[in-house]
């Protein structure tokens, strides 16, 4: 046997560019992370050809679970062709061989930014999202030492109160995105910026999320079939955007989240967010064939 | 597919990074060396940020980013997070460095002597628009003194320590792969001095100039006295699995200690040290590890403040993300904001007194 044989040929980059070691750490925290659901845990959080803030933590997992048969789908704000989500698709396949999607039904991994898409996750399928601020805490407390010690003490008191103050000044809670969330009953995660529109999704959801903040280094879960409760007083229902009656004015497509478009004048017309929802609806419109997967809202009602 | 054509963003996207490399034209070795050979303060404070040393690959991050400091050590971090981590150096002690300059503000002389070395500190700091009206400034010879400086110089701490001037060093015997690396481990809090120390090292020089002046400033609780700042070359010895220790190299290095008044009968020392020659930054940093002990929590002089604060890759990446679209976060803004004002309206219709609160941004 000779040394060539055990060794394997010399490569720039280790495959999925991340090195061994950093992967072997990252596997280790994610299955932390899935064991006790919405915990936060810190990681060394590497160095990648991407700016941080720019979904480095999103990308450092899907590097970790990705292999050449996987098909990969990257949405950025609902659109698969976002400049970010181009780029980070291109580089996830350039590094690693995998497929690129744009279909949710298509896709083995999921990575996002701000959305969770419309149609249904299945159990085969990880959602892993780009967060920016990982800390629910940040606002009542912006020091890391004294917030860790407060989730460790489930001390969410001042979160409470800041909902409540929202409610006597505002008449209704303001948080917009990134609702802070009790998973599985014991911690409060920042379920990253989606809209309100979709923290239910994540509830008892089928699929497995992964929520990693490269910038903060933190990463945490939601496995399968975990509740994912926002924070809401028993008399003040949980109230997602007021899209349900919304039209996208391409697709047609109603009872979805949608983008604001101003218009010169006054006024404003709406396009669905999930831009690949509304290509399906387009394609269907024009006998293209194209399939629709079951969606977590019907007619703009929850019903998953 | 008429909903895609309208976005046209990933041909925008290459044409856009185009345009940029187009400004900067042809990149041969010819340029990173011109760089590398004319820039040495610049490299150096490249390969501090990107806890890289290595001239020639600071010099070609430079020329691919035209300058763009952030940028540069983004490249140099991103390509260094590749490389297996080989060896692990002993440590560098003071009396061991190669000084070209060594300077004490504490006393009016030290053992070994006052260095002053290569500094602008007392030059006149004129524009030498000569050189643009074809007259090119050849700096004049330096004049050997009588006596070389000797190489090594001896630590001033050590001198205070036996005077009792500073507390008995504390330093205990780490095994190489026992010291902490935080570049493979996330930094906590509160930090272990290693990571303190070595986060400092990466800081961003302007971050860790603007916290380290707010400190020295009056927002710290610690006037600085520079007890020792140095400027040298450092052996890098690593050892041979055979047992043997060897030097693999010789890099600069900065390094500051200042001290401030006493305190449980002996001077406090504040430390920093750098890959490269950056006086400012180990001298900004130094006087926030000075004031670490005592300051108060979340308050900037306050390590977790500084060290989270200071990080260049982590701060310009979150800084230039907001370029990216938010419509989503904003459209959530905008619905809670009409539900709200309708509520309020509803109220007034009433006849129902309404308090209105001025504006207050939800926490994203």
């Amino acid at each position: 046997m000779s040394l060539a044989t055990l060794t394997k040929d010399w490569a720039a980059t280790s495959y999925g560019f991340l090195d061994a070691s950093a992967k072997r750490e990252l596997r280790r925290k994610m299955l932390k992370a899935i064991a006790v659901p919405g915990c936060q845990m810190p990681y060394a959080s590497r160095e990648v050809p991407m700016a941080r803030g720019w979904g480095t933590g999103g990308l450092q997992v899907t590097l970790t679970l990705v292999n050449p048969n996987s098909i990969v789908k990257v949405i950025d704000q609902g659109a698969d062709d976002g400049v970010n989500a181009a780029s980070i698709r291109r580089f996830i396949s350039r590094v690693s061989g995998a497929s690129e999607t744009w279909d949710t039904l298509g896709a083995s991994i999921v990575q996002s930014r701000h959305r969770v898409p419309e149609e249904i996750m299945r159990e085969d399928q990880v959602l892993v999202l780009q967060v920016p601020n990982p800390e629910p805490l940040r606002g009542v407390e912006p020091n890391i030492s004294i917030a860790r010690q407060m989730h460790a003490d489930a001390d969410y008191g001042r979160l409470w109160l800041t909902l409540y103050e929202q409610i006597v000044r505002k008449g209704r809670i303001m948080q917009g995105a990134s609702y802070p969330s009790m998973v599985n009953g014991r911690h409060v995660m920042s379920p990253s910026p989606i809209p309100r529109w979709d923290v239910p999704k994540l509830h008892m959801a089928r699929h497995l999320t992964l929520l990693s903040a490269g910038r903060e280094k933190r990463l945490y879960a939601v496995p399968p079939y975990t509740r994912v409760e926002p924070l809401v007083f028993s008399d003040r229902p949980y109230l997602v955007e007021d899209h349900a009656d919304l039209t996208c004015r391409r697709s047609g497509v109603q009872g979805f989240f949608m983008n604001e478009l101003p218009q010169d004048g006054g006024g404003s017309v709406f396009e669905v967010s999930d831009s690949n929802l509304g290509i399906k609806a387009i394609n269907i419109a024009e006998g293209t064939p194209s399939e629709i997967g079951e969606t977590w809202y019907r007619h703009g009602e929850f019903s998953a | 597919m008429a909903y895609v054509a309208t976005r046209g963003g990933e041909r925008a996207i290459e044409q856009a990074e185009r345009l940029f490399r187009q400004d900067l034209g042809t990149i041969d070795a010819n340029r990173v060396e011109t760089i590398r050979s004319t820039m040495p303060y610049l490299i150096d404070r490249v390969m501090g940020e990107a806890s890289l040393y290595d001239e020639e690959l600071a010099a070609l991050a430079l020329a691919q980013t035209g300058g763009e400091l952030s940028e540069a050590v983004l490249v140099l971090r991103a390509w260094r997070t590749t490389q297996p981590r080989l060896s692990i150096a002993r440590p560098v002690q003071q009396h061991e460095v190669l000084t070209q300059r060594r300077i004490s503000a504490a006393f009016k002389d030290i053992p070994g002597g006052q260095i002053l070395g290569p500094t602008l500190d007392y030059s006149h700091r004129v524009l030498a628009t000569d050189v643009l009206e074809g007259k090119p400034f050849a700096p004049p010879a330096v004049d050997k003194a009588a006596t070389p400086a000797p190489a090594r110089q001896p630590s001033l701490a050590d001198w205070q320590r036996q005077q009792g001037l500073v507390a008995p060093a504390k330093a205990s015997n780490v095994p190489p792969e026992n010291i902490p690396d935080l570049t493979r481990e996330p930094l906590l809090f509160p930090a272990s001095r290693a990571h303190r120390l070595q986060s400092l090292a990466r800081a961003e020089t302007g971050g860790v100039l603007a916290l380290g002046y707010a400190a020295m400033r009056g927002y710290g609780n610690a006037h600085p006295t520079v007890n020792e700042l140095r400027l040298g070359e450092a052996n890098v010895v690593v050892r041979h699995p055979r047992g043997t220790e060897f030097a693999a190299g010789r890099v600069r290095v900065s390094q500051a200690e200042v001290t401030s008044k006493e305190k449980g009968g002996y001077l406090e020392l504040g430390f920093a040290a750098t890959f490269g020659w950056n006086e400012v930054k180990v001298i900004a940093a130094a006087t926030l590890d000075l004031n670490s002990a005592a300051a108060p929590v979340g308050s900037p002089v306050h390590e977790e403040f500084y060290l989270y604060h200071t990080e260049s890759v982590e701060a310009s990446g979150f800084c230039i993300h907001f370029k990216l679209p938010h419509y989503v976060t904003f459209q959530s803004i905008l619905d809670a904001m009409r539900d709200a004002k309708a509520k309020q309206a509803a109220a007034e219709a009433k006849g129902e007194a309404y308090v209105a609160e001025p504006e207050e941004e939800p926490v994203l």
